[in-house]
Formats: structure tokens, sequence, C-alpha cells
């Protein structure tokens, strides 16, 4: 393959990716702006209530809160990625992650009350969500596929960063002027290793 | 000069001026997204994450309201260095703890208030901790060369959002990848709204 074939192939994935990975630089960028900027006072998220009514469903002997959390979610056709806990009390709370509105649920056991918290609608809230989402820890294959699209996201940002320097290197003319904005952020860089 | 080659330049030299904190993100984002994964490869070593340097009784705590200020004031008496990162927190009623990060080291002070005693502890360096240490590095609060740090992170968001803008402008100057470009462009937006909707 001649050195024009691999820099054809080489400027067509840099930009067909950055095409389609748009969104997600777009939304890391905006979350860490967002994120830079949090203040350390700031408060949590509220929760609003959005029901609170009995659960009618039956539970298998000695069913673990795991159990439990699953159960409900699949029955209010929730299901999907979520952590569940047991408190001092007994009652089983479960967060059902999800990108734009969170929702809580508590099943207390003893009154078998089922309480639906969703929580308010914050766009830093949602943003720091979406930068924090990733893993491949939950057992649904959709979360999977988001884990996989970020780690498509960072094989974009290493790839986007050789074949740069590739794309740089052929352009003669800019040589001079882009090897000393490379060296100017390398040192910079180095600077910052050293002192922070 | 023309605006296409213009646009052309910024695209390029932002993108290797800026090349180092994209890589690192690049890089430290891989430790994070299968964090268990190398917690796993650590635990293998059976080696002790943290090592225990010094313990002091007797210690007189300072007052605890301002967990900023109570933290600064144990980094100052241990002489542990001001020019990290550091801050509290409380572990339990009874327990707070300060952390004092730096890229290549990090404490932290255990201050156990009903027994008046303190424990200094250094944790061992791991690769993936110095990498997602920094890669979380970032905030106003600290000041001096933290502050600069910010803004270089907030540098780093302008010049995505740079070559986001400037990308597809290149890319539109550019008739024969219309259609392909149009198809991944859409199918990114589209992927995308598809995860927001359902995950």
């Amino acid at each position: 393959m001649s050195s024009q074939q691999v820099s054809k192939i080489l400027r067509r994935t840099h930009l067909y990716l950055a095409l389609f990975l748009i969104p997600w630089i777009l939304i890391y960028a905006i979350s860490t702006l967002a994120m830079n900027h949090k203040s350390r006072t700031s408060k949590p998220p509220l929760w609003e209530l959005a029901s609170r009514t009995p659960y009618e469903g039956v539970f298998p002997d000695n069913a673990t809160h795991h159990t439990i959390a699953r159960q409900i979610l699949t029955s209010l056709d929730l299901d999907g990625a979520h952590q569940a806990s047991q408190s001092k009390d007994g009652a089983v709370v479960i967060q059902r992650f999800a990108p734009i509105q969170p929702i809580r649920l508590t099943f207390q056991p003893a009154t078998r009350e089922l309480t639906i918290e969703r929580q308010a609608a914050s766009a830093t809230a949602f943003l720091e969500r979406m930068h924090r989402r990733r893993g491949f820890q939950h057992p649904y294959l959709l979360e999977d596929t988001w884990a996989f699209s970020v780690d498509l996201f960072i094989f974009g940002v290493l790839f986007w960063s050789l074949s740069g320097l590739w794309l740089w290197w052929e352009l003669k003319v800019t040589r001079v002027l882009g090897a000393l904005a490379l060296a100017s952020g390398v040192a910079l860089f180095a600077f910052f290793l050293a002192v922070l | 000069m023309k605006f296409t080659h213009l646009n052309r330049r910024i695209h390029l030299y932002l993108a290797l001026f800026l090349l180092p904190w994209f890589v690192l993100y690049g890089v430290s984002s891989i430790p994070f997204s299968h964090g268990t994964y190398f917690e796993e490869l650590d635990k293998a070593k059976k080696i002790p994450l943290w090592k225990t340097i010094a313990e002091k009784s007797n210690y007189e705590m300072p007052p605890q309201d301002d967990l900023k200020a109570f933290a600064e004031r144990i980094v100052r008496d241990l002489g542990l260095p001001l020019s990290s990162s550091f801050g509290a927190y409380r572990q339990s009623p009874t327990q707070i703890n300060v952390y004092v990060y730096s890229f290549w080291k990090s404490s932290q002070v255990k201050c156990f208030l009903d027994e008046k005693r303190i424990l200094i502890e250094d944790r061992r360096f791991r690769w993936d901790h110095f990498l997602t240490g920094i890669h979380a590095k970032g905030g106003f609060e600290q000041g001096g060369v933290h502050d600069l740090w910010a803004w270089l992170i907030d540098l780093v968001c302008f010049g995505m959002l740079l070559w986001i803008v400037t990308g597809l402008i290149m890319w539109w100057y550019l008739p024969q990848t219309r259609n392909w470009g149009g198809l991944a462009f859409a199918a990114g937006i589209l992927s995308f709204a598809l995860f927001l909707w359902k995950l």
C-alpha cells in the first residue's frame, strides 16, 4: 500500500470517526466545563415524590434485597442499571440510574408501601451523570453497549492524536509552527507534572 | 489568508498544543472504564495499598467546624507539602480523614477525635491511580498553580468544541465525503439519542 493510500485511509477514518462521535465529544467537553466550575458546597439534586402506593407483588422466601429490587423494577417496566441497598429499618432502597431523570424507589416490607421519587431536573447533574457513566459492571446489554461506545470514544481520542500527528507531518509548510505548538504544549504539561 | 485556510490551521495548531492533555484524558479513561480489571490485577499482588508512616498520641485536634481549615492546620502542623491538593472529610462522628494529594504521591491523616490520636499513611504508587488522579483533578478552589491547571482544562474543553466546529467546516468543504460523512454524523446522533432515551 502506497503512503498516499495510507494517508487517505487515515484522513477518512479521522473524519468519519469524529463525525460519528460528535455527540460524545460534546457531552464530555460540556460536562468537564461544568464539573471544573462546580463548587464543593453545591447541594445535591432534590427528589420529587411521584407516587406512594401499596405493592401487591409476592417475593420468593428468603428473597435478598437484590431479588426484591429486580422484581419491583421488572414489574414496573423499569428494569435496567440500578443499585439496591437495605436500610436498618428493613426498607429496600433502589436507585434506578437513568441519564435524564434517575428514579429512587423505596419499598417498606412491613407496610408493603412503595414510594417512587424522581430526581428534580438539573442540567449540571445530567452532565455529570453522563460523564461518569461507564464500565461493564451491570448485567444489561444496553449498558454494555454504552460502555463499548465509551471505549470507542477512548479509541477515537488516541486515534485522532496519532493520525493527527501523521497528517500534520505530511503538511510540510506547517512543520515549524506545528512543532512550536507541540513543544510548548509538552513543556507546559511537563511543568504541571513536576509541580502539581 | 482565506477562511478555510485559517480554519484548518486553527484545527491543527490547537490540537498540537493540547495533544498532551488529549492523550492523557484518552489513556486515563481506560482505568476508569475498566476499573474492575485494574483492581483485580492489583489485588492479586497482595500488597497493602496504604502504609503507616507515623502515629501520634495526645494530639491536640484543631476546631472541626470548618473542615478545610481543619485540614490546613493538620497539613501545616505535620509539615506536609502545602503545595499539594488537600482537604478533609468526616469518616464517622469520631473520625476525620485529611487527604494530601499530588500527582505522584498521596497521603492521608486519620484523626481519631475521641482518642486524640492521628495516623499518617502513604498510598502505594499505582499507575492506574496516577492516571485517574490526573484525570479527576480540576476546579478553582486551591489557588495558585492549581488554578492554572483548571484554566488549561477549560481550554481543552473549548478546544474540543472548536475542533467540532472547525472539523464540521472542513468536512463541508470536502464534497466527496458528504454522503458517508452525513451518514456517520446521523448515525452518531441517533445512537446517542437512543442511549439517552433507553438507558
